[in-house]
């Protein structure tokens, strides 16, 4: 995707998004509920139109994707749209025909599937009668019947219980060793951790993209290490040492470490060069929670805008001077 | 390979749609038996006969016309009943507000006397209904009435007429009797048609396609509505099913469905309600495939159309509406302005009900180029909607 936006009625919806997918990685659309993860999972479908930008998948532009493209996808939508009167195996059973699956191939990829999301148990029940995880998971079946190359799922998590979620994502997993790529949206932020590349979304723009452990970086600005002191310490009274961008305060006894290299940053510097103001208790490395990451990068963010935003009005209020003390020496 | 895969995908929306539709007993048991049922009970509970009018008659006390109610019952006119006879005209008409009386007559006070002096006198007949169909009725009635008293004015005159000489055309009449000569031809009614069926025989066909189509159009309407309101539309557009093949399954799909019930309710009706069936079978099945592909083609139009399942069937129970006031299984067509005589021929059912009656009472079509409307309908309103529908399938 480069430079992709879409508008709604004048209202944008996505801006400006640009992300590369590589093939056979994980990638973890995460955001907000009305944050732009479902318009960005459609433009790739080939279900809603980019209002500008490019898209690309599979080689092909999604506003006019071949059939064969098509049937390389897998798509699981948000809400369940299967239907209720016919049972989990004619559902599964129609999904596949509408790929043009063979009767024999889906015989055989019905029971793989449903036995893979637990269903096969269940396949003369109609889908009506399903409880709201079981839907989930009879969606998730209806996308992975034809053995797609590109799965694509909005929320395939949402509202089922913690163990099938790693039931989900452990499937997600082994679909990546066989060398499927699969674009995941969710709400749940600690899923990012199941992803390769994870693409933070807010308000409708990306604003981080990269490994769970970039993303960390990219909002403390490097690693943490914590370090607990034996008695009371001032972190902000001693220079900072060589490697470290910020110390942070965070008890009497204890403050973070910003560094470049955690693993180095235990393994020598700090120790010593705290020593010199007390005796080092522990030095440990922290991996902070991507709830923590993710509210950080968005308040980054946020910041970010509002400072452009009120750069622009000053630009703009002295223009207006400007062109005002203009008009007044010209009259 | 793509050939196979394009059968594939046409026959599992088909598999899905009948499935669908059977897996609702009550869906299939009304449709089935829902149009012989109705069928059955307006042919059973329809006597065709009108309730008699209760009719008082006004006769002024200085008139010479007789003063009781037996006289008039004399008269015998079809379809009055006189319970009173009164000689002023206010409390009458007081109880024919009231609901009592359903018209008032007031004959002329000296009918003779206005004929001599060379005028027609007034026979006035007073009602109080709104609804256009009784008003017509009582006038129908209120001439059948003058006919009669003019034919007893006709034979009162005869009968002294004949103390005298009565010719014409030079021939003496004296011998012929009044009543000859107050009504000198009776009607005799010859009916050409190869059967004449009942009330039911003749509404029997008429029904049937009424029904087909409003059961084409809803079933094919709400299906791809609720397709669209549960995202099933979306899973559509990410998937290499095409706008072609949907319409292809969904009308291959009810099509099946259709014809179904139609050669059971066409069976019911043959059988259970002596409906007369004197058409070929295979003409019968050519005017209800047309007629079915017809209604689904206003169906998938109206599908296309609505956002959401109320508008649907709101759409759906106007095109009924339509079907029942201008399709002719009411009033006749003919009735009609022309410019809506027009817009009548444009709804499949209008040619579904000719075809069908002329061919189930007749054994034949008496206006073949009815066949070629409904093909052509069909092909309208499918390609109509079938462009609309691909339009929908592409990236919003």
């Amino acid at each position: 995707m480069a430079g992709v936006t879409k508008r709604f009625n004048g209202t944008e919806a996505v801006s400006s998004i640009d992300l590369e997918i590589p093939t056979g990685s994980v990638v973890g659309v995460i955001g907000p509920s009305g944050s732009g993860k479902t318009t960005t999972i459609r433009m790739i479908t080939g279900s809603l139109g980019a209002t500008a930008g490019k898209i690309e998948v599979l080689g092909d532009d999604p506003s006019h994707f071949r059939r064969s493209t098509r049937e390389r996808m897998g798509y699981m939508p948000q809400l369940f749209s299967l239907y209720p009167d016919l049972t989990v195996g004619e559902n599964v059973d129609f999904a596949g025909s509408l790929y043009g699956m063979i009767l024999f191939r889906r015989w055989r990829r019905k029971k793989a599937v449903l036995q893979l999301v637990d269903l096969w148990s269940v396949r003369n029940r109609r889908a009506g009668q399903l409880s709201g995880g079981m839907k989930r998971r009879l969606e998730l079946a209806a996308a992975l019947i034809h053995e797609p190359q590109l799965l694509i799922l909005d929320e395939p998590t949402a509202g089922i219980d913690p163990l099938l979620r790693r039931t989900v994502w452990d499937e997600i997993h082994r679909l990546r060793e066989s060398g499927v790529t699969s674009i995941v949206t969710t709400q749940y932020v600690t899923e990012a951790e199941e992803c390769n590349l994870v693409a933070l979304i807010s308000s409708g723009r990306l604003i981080a993209y990269g490994s769970p452990d970039e993303l960390r970086r990219n909002a403390l600005g490097g690693e943490v290490v914590e370090v607990t002191m034996e008695g009371l310490y001032d972190a902000a009274a001693i220079a900072r040492p060589e490697g470290v961008h910020a110390i942070r305060q965070t008890g009497p006894r204890t403050f973070e470490l910003i560094v470049e290299d955690a693993g180095a940053a235990i393994a020598d510097s700090v120790p010593q060069a705290f020593a010199a103001g007390g005796t080092v208790a522990s030095v440990r490395e922290i991996r902070p929670t991507f709830e923590a990451v993710f509210a950080d990068l968005v308040n980054r963010d946020q910041e970010a805008r509002e400072a452009e935003a009120a750069a622009e009005a000053e630009a703009g209020s002295k223009g207006k001077a400007t062109s005002g003390d203009q008009s007044k020496a010209a009259a | 390979m793509g050939l196979a895969k394009l059968v594939v995908r046409i026959l599992s929306i088909i598999g899905k749609e009948i499935v669908e539709v059977f897996r609702r007993p009550g869906a299939v048991l009304s449709l089935i038996l829902g149009p012989f049922l109705i069928l059955a009970v307006f042919g059973l509970g329809y006597q065709g006969i009108k309730k008699d009018l209760n009719t008082i008659v006004v006769v002024d006390p200085s008139s010479q016309l007789p003063k009781d109610v037996a006289s008039y019952q004399n008269l015998a006119i079809r379809g009055l009943r006189v319970i009173d006879v009164v000689p002023d005209r206010a409390p009458a008409e007081a109880r024919l507000r009231a609901g009592e009386a359903d018209i008032v007559i007031i004959p002329p006070a000296d009918a003779l006397a206005a004929i001599q002096s060379g005028q027609q006198a007034d026979l006035t007949v007073v009602t109080d209904v709104t609804d256009p169909v009784a008003a017509n009725y009582a006038g129908f009635l209120a001439e059948t009435l003058a006919s009669a008293v003019n034919r007893e004015i006709y034979k009162a005159g005869a009968e002294e007429g004949q103390d005298y000489a009565i010719t014409i055309g030079g021939k003496d009449l004296s011998n012929v009797p009044p009543e000859v000569i107050a009504s000198p031809t009776k009607p005799v009614l010859e009916n050409l048609a190869a059967v004449e069926p009942t009330i039911i025989g003749f509404y029997g066909p008429a029904a049937l396609a009424l029904v087909l189509q409003h059961m084409a159009v809803t079933l094919i309407a709400l299906s791809i509505v609720r397709e669209r309101s549960s995202g099933a539309i979306d899973r559509f557009r990410a998937s290499p099913m095409r706008a072609t093949e949907l319409v292809a399954g969904k009308v291959l799909a009810f099509g099946i469905l259709g014809s179904g019930i139609a050669a059971l309710s066409i069976w019911l009706l043959v059988s259970f309600l002596g409906v007369p069936m004197l058409g070929s079978p295979a003409m019968v099945a050519l005017v209800v495939g047309l007629l079915l592909i017809a209604s689904l083609g206003l169906g998938l139009l109206i599908s296309v159309v609505s956002d959401s399942e109320r508008q649907a069937v709101q759409l759906s129970l106007l095109a009924l509406l339509a079907a029942m006031f201008f399709s002719g299984f009411v009033l006749r067509i003919e009735e009609f302005q022309p410019a809506v005589q027009v817009a009548a021929y444009g709804l499949p059912v209008t040619h579904g009900i000719s075809l069908l009656q002329d061919l189930m009472l007749t054994g034949s079509i008496v206006q073949p180029w009815q066949l070629g409307a409904l093909a052509g309908i069909s092909a309208v309103l499918l390609i109509l909607s079938w462009g609309l529908l691909t339009r929908e399938l592409r990236p919003e």
